[in-house]
This record gives C-alpha cells, structure tokens and sequence, in this order.
C-alpha cells in the first residue's frame, strides 16, 4: 500500500492560510436568524397565529356583549301582589335583575311564556303562587322569586298579627364578612388562571413541535451534513432555541397585549390592575419553562428521521406538558401548592395561584429559582443528546437507545 | 495541501477505515474511487469533522486541521440536501454567512454564482420547484459559495447528464484555480479519468493505489502490450517465439511483446509479410487499474 500518491508537488506551495474570516455574525444567531424568518414568511404560521389572536379577544369580549345585551328578565304577572313580588326580587338583585309585565289573566301570561316574550309568568295558584316557565326555570329566577314572595307575605301576615316589619326581622339579619378575599372575584380569578394555563400549554407544545419540525426537516432534507461541517451543533441548538423562544415569546405578548386591548374595550380595568403584574410573573414562568423543554424538543427532533416519526417522539413532551396543565387546572389547592413549585408544572401553577390567592413574595421566587435549576440541566443533557443523535440517518431511535448512546 | 494520515474508523465490530493515508495537493483534482462501502464516505465526513476518527487524523498545511480551518472549507455531501422550502439565493446567502462572510460580501457572491450557473432568474424561487439539475447546481454553489480553501465532493457528478457534467467540471476548474486541493469521489472511472488529475483508490477500508493518474496507467513505462493492423490476415503472429498473442481478428490482433524494444522485432517481422497499416501501444484503462488494484 502506498504512503503517499506519487505525483510531484512543487516545492513552494502557493501560501493558502484558510481564509478565517473573523466571524461577522455568531454562527448561532444565523441559526437563530434564519428560524426566525423562514417561520415569520410561513403562510400557515401567520394564519395560525391570527386565528390564536382572534380566539382570545373573542372570549373576552364576546362573553360581555352577550351579557351586556341580555337585560332583565321579564316575568308575567296578573295582579298587584305579583308585581310587587317581581319588584322586590330586582330590589334585593340590586336592580336591572327583573322586570314585571302586567297582563290581563293567566291564559295570555302563558300564551306569553310559550312564545317566549317573558321569561315566566307569576300566577297565583294552590296555597299561594305558581311560577310558570316554558321547558323549565332559571333556577336563580325561581330562588329570587320564593324569597320575595315568603318576604312579602311574611310581612303581610306580620302586620296582620300587630308586627312591624322590622320587629319582624329583629335578630334574623345575616351578613358575608371575608376573612381572605381574593384579589379578584373567585370565578373570574379561576377562569383567568385556566387562561395563562392555557396558553402556555398550546404554546410552548406548538413552538416546541415547531423545534423538532425545524431539527427533523434539516435531517430529511440532509442539510444537516452541510450545516454539521460548517458550524458546531451546539451552535446549531442553541439558534434553534433562541429562535424559537424569540417567536413563543413574542406570540404571547402579543396575546397579552390583544388581552389588554379586549379588557380596555370592555371597560374591566379592575381585572387589569391584578392581571398585568401576575402576567410580568407569567412571562418569566414562561421563558423558563420553554427554555427548559425546548432542548427536549430538539432532540425529539434529532433521535428521528422522518417527519411521521415526530409523533411517537414528541410524546415525552407532550406528556410533560399535558400532565401538569391538567394537574394546575383540576388540582386541589394544597396540589396545586406543591405543583407551584415543580419545574414545567410551576409554570402554569404558580401563575394561576398569584390570581386566585395572596401568594407570598418567597414563594414564587423559590420556584423560580428551582426552575431555573432544572432548566440548566434539561438544556446540558438535551443538548448532550442531540449532539449524539443529530448525524445519525439511518433510522428512529428511542430516548433509551439515545442516552446510552456513546459520545464519540 | 491536505494530508489525511493514519485514519482509522469501526463501525461495531466492522473495521470501515484501515490505516488510511493520501494526500491531496493545491490545484489538483484528486479523484476517489473505490467499490461500494469501500469507505469514501467515511473518509470525507471525517476530513469534515462529520465523524470522528478512531485514530489517525487530518493535516492542513502540516498542522491538524482546526474547526475553523474547515469552515472555510466546502464540502458536498453524498446524500444531496439544501432547504426546500427556502429561496435558493436567500439560503445561500445565509450558507455563505454560515462560512464566516460578511452579509454583504455573501449577497454579491451568490448573485456572482446564480449568474454563472444561468440561475439568476430562479433566485427567488424556493429550492422544490428547480428541476433535480438545477437542484444539483445550487448544491455546488453551496460548497462553493463562500470561496473555499479547499473543496471536498462526494459523488458530485452523479446524476447529471454529459453537458452538465462538463458545464460543473469547468466550473470547478475555474474556481479552484491553482491553489485548491479538490478530492472528488465517483464511480464512474471514465469521467474520473478524464477530468482528475491524481487519483487515490480505496478497497475494504485501505487505500490499494494512490498517484497521478497517467502514471497508474503506466504512461512512458512497462507498457509491452501492442495493436496491430495488417493489410491480411494476422493468424500467423500465433507462431512468433516469443510473442504473446491475446487477441486476434481478421487482420488486427493485439499482442503482448514480453519486453520493451521487441516491438520492433514484431515490426520488422510483419513488414517481411507486407503493409503495417497500424501499431500502438496498449495502455490499461482506468477501469483495468481499478479492477488490478482492488481484486489484490
């Protein structure tokens, strides 16, 4: 076997010093770059991102037109003591609640809940009144109106026995005094938390599938060999998810700002004074635990070959995600405590807790800081993991096979 | 000049890589041949820092070569593989920049590339929709964009038809100029033969035959092999002494003559019996050199 070919070299080698251009930009950031781009001109990605954008200003402002356009409850009555009942069930509702429409007898009054023209009708009937409804009543309605009625005849029956109403009621009064009251109302707090929940579950699942989209397309289309020989992989990584993180983040300012804009439109500045400071809590939460997963997406996308392969690799990571927004949502208190404090899971944990309940400064700052912890070695190990996977073509591995896998 | 020295590489208990050494000299162009899982492939990726090399390693100018050193290198793989979904000038703007050039410089290069490849008009077409030719030109101009130091082709010919062919080799001349060591792997050993200048061949993992490709086909030596063309029958050459005959028909027939300067016995002797209407020497093919080298 020959050491050397044989053909003559000149004894003077023109002086070709590689041409090491100091690199202008990191190579790292042109990763970054070109993610960032190629996703901003993508037609289905600007649709879908409209489409998340209409859906969150629809369900806040939809929800307060419909209220808004409702108006009282109408309630058909056919003498004095009706009309007095309806009224003093508005007065007790705080008004605006319910409205009496006086007709001439019962037959019409039901002819007018058939139709559906009034919500019900009061009628006297057996041992007092009868509300009658279509299909059914509204059970806050029929409440309201047992109350105002006992109320009303209660007193009649009272001033027949020589009482005044108040003497009446003397001892009997029953007032709601909140040790704890939230920051803002219980049910609007509860939905508000399911919201942040929300989005950062569809959005760090759909910016983390688009990593290990991004990673399978490059070992598809085998532009990896090229980028490999001209640049470190760790390089290639660390665009991919800053890239990325750029675009989830962006997306999610964008939403709290259409948020913003849709409280603003509906006049609810009182939810927006508590929402925009849980929602500066929110965007830390949620760069760290994206950052924390994105690595894990990337080598799902790396341990595949094929795009169709993605489904069964990205299932690690849907489960991490899926699991713990379940979990942050359906969760009792003392859970979602302990959850608030679980990397991933704190995420959308500890937001939602901030709106439902006084959360003391320490604690979202521990968990921070844990999340962070776990953010720094997710990123080392999935890095270690895609840098031991990305080259290989031949065929899908699993997570098992990956980790054992040697470094060369 | 680019050595590769010692490089050995196993696959499990599959040993892809013996031993091997070659180099590849500045404005060369070195072809690499060898069977099928011969280890050509292997070989380039680990020139590229693909693949890591059990032992052994990769010199540029007689220092290991560093990563930054082979950044400014250009490598075209052997499963072909840009962006589909991409413009073609936007990414290899964005390969030029990959490579360490300046944005701007990048942009005037690529422009400078599409132009000489009759791909200007297509610049901001996405990869997908060029023909597989054009998709094959882009390729090169990726490996060539950002002016490479030194070049590394893995089957860069294959699948391209006779003019592309020549339009791709005269490009590559043109670009790699004096100073570029190219290491080209094929198979097909005529189109190496006629564009290489040097060749290293490869067998199971070694390398069986390394040197200029005249001088492996044996130019101005040892050649004692003959075509001759009578005006009658050449049969009688069967009864020289001395003469092997190896092929005869009609009046040609081609004989090996034992030893430099018999030929002109042969000749003398075939005049006696009339017109000599041709005589050559016979040189092995490329594909004679192939075959001898990897059947040892």
């Amino acid at each position: 076997m020959s050491d050397t070919q044989t053909e003559p070299t000149p004894a003077v080698t023109p002086a070709v010093t590689p041409a090491v251009t100091p690199a202008v930009t990191p190579a790292w950031w042109l990763v970054a770059e070109r993610e960032i781009t190629t996703k901003v001109r993508d037609k289905t990605f600007i649709g879908s991102t409209v489409f998340l954008l209409l859906i969150v200003l629809a369900s806040i402002v939809i929800p307060a037109l419909i209220s808004g356009s409702d108006g009282p409850d109408k309630v058909a009555v056919v003498d004095p003591l009706g009309t007095a009942v309806v009224k003093r069930a508005d007065q007790v509702a705080g008004g605006g609640a319910y409205e009496a429409r006086q007709l001439a007898g019962v037959p019409e009054a039901e002819r007018l809940v058939s139709d559906g023209d009034v919500d019900a009708a009061l009628v006297p009937g057996d041992g007092g009144y009868t509300v009658v409804g279509g299909s059914e009543v509204d059970s806050d309605l029929l409440a309201s109106l047992r109350e105002a009625l006992l109320a009303q005849q209660t007193e009649r029956n009272a001033a027949g026995a020589g009482l005044t109403p108040d003497e009446l009621r003397a001892g009997s009064g029953l007032t709601e005094r909140l040790l704890d009251p939230g920051p803002i109302p219980p049910l609007v707090a509860e939905l508000a938390s399911i919201g942040l929940a929300i989005v950062f579950y569809m959005t760090a699942l759909g910016f983390g599938m688009m990593i290990a989209q991004s990673v399978v397309q490059e070992k598809e289309s085998r532009v990896v060999e090229i980028l490999a020989a001209a640049v470190p992989i760790r390089a290639l990584l660390w665009g991919k998810v800053l890239g990325n993180s750029i675009m989830a983040l962006a997306q999610i300012t964008v939403i709290a700002i259409a948020a913003i804009i849709g409280l603003t439109a509906i006049d609810r500045d009182d939810l927006l004074s508590v929402i925009a400071p849980v929602s500066g809590w929110f965007v830390v939460y949620f760069v760290l635990g994206f950052v924390a997963l994105a690595s894990l997406w990337a080598v799902a996308g790396s341990i595949a070959t094929r795009q169709e392969d993605l489904q069964s690799t990205t299932l690690p990571g849907q489960m991490i995600l899926l699991l713990p927004f379940f979990f942050s949502v359906f969760a009792g208190d003392s859970a979602k405590t302990v959850a608030s404090f679980v990397p991933i899971a704190s995420s959308m944990a500890m937001p939602g807790r901030m709106l439902t309940e006084d959360v003391p400064l320490w604690q979202p700052l521990v968990s921070i800081a844990i999340l962070i912890a776990a953010t720094v070695g997710l990123v080392a190990g999935g890095a270690r993991l895609y840098e031991r996977t990305l080259l290989q073509t031949g065929r899908r591995m699993g997570y098992r096979e990956a980790i054992a896998q040697k470094a060369e | 000049m680019l050595t590769v020295s010692g490089l050995t590489r196993r696959f499990g208990e599959t040993l892809a890589l013996d031993d091997v050494r070659f180099e590849v000299a500045p404005g060369r162009l070195t072809g690499f041949v060898g069977a099928n899982g011969a280890g050509k492939t292997t070989t380039m990726r680990i020139i590229l820092g693909v693949l890591a090399p059990h032992a052994g390693e990769v010199r540029w100018n007689g220092t290991p070569l560093t990563r930054a050193t082979r950044r400014s290198f250009g490598y075209m793989p052997e499963e072909r593989g840009l962006y589909p979904k991409m413009k073609i000038r936007d990414q290899l703007v964005f390969f030029g920049k990959l490579h360490g050039l300046d944005p701007d410089a990048a942009a005037e290069r690529v422009d400078k590339l599409l132009d000489r490849l009759g791909l200007a008009e297509r610049a901001g077409d996405m990869l997908e929709t060029l023909s597989l030719g054009n998709q094959q030109r882009v390729q090169i101009a990726a490996a060539l964009v950002h002016e490479p130091v030194a070049l590394v082709l893995d089957e860069p010919f294959s699948g391209l038809d006779p003019f592309a062919v020549d339009a791709m080799a005269d490009l590559l001349r043109e670009e790699v100029g004096s100073h570029v060591p190219v290491l080209f792997s094929s198979h097909q050993l005529e189109l190496v033969e006629r564009l290489c200048d040097d060749l290293v061949v490869l067998s199971h993992g070694k390398v069986v035959a390394a040197g200029a490709v005249d001088e492996l086909r044996g130019n101005g030596r040892r050649t004692t092999v003959y075509r001759v063309v009578l005006d009658s029958d050449a049969g009688w050459l069967r009864d020289v002494p001395g003469l092997t005959v190896k092929d005869v028909d009609g009046c040609s027939a081609q004989v090996d003559v034992g030893e430099p300067g018999r030929e002109q016995e042969l000749l003398r002797a075939a005049l006696v019996r009339g017109p000599v209407r041709e005589m050559t020497p016979v040189r092995p093919a490329l594909s004679d050199v192939f075959r001898e080298a990897t059947s040892r």
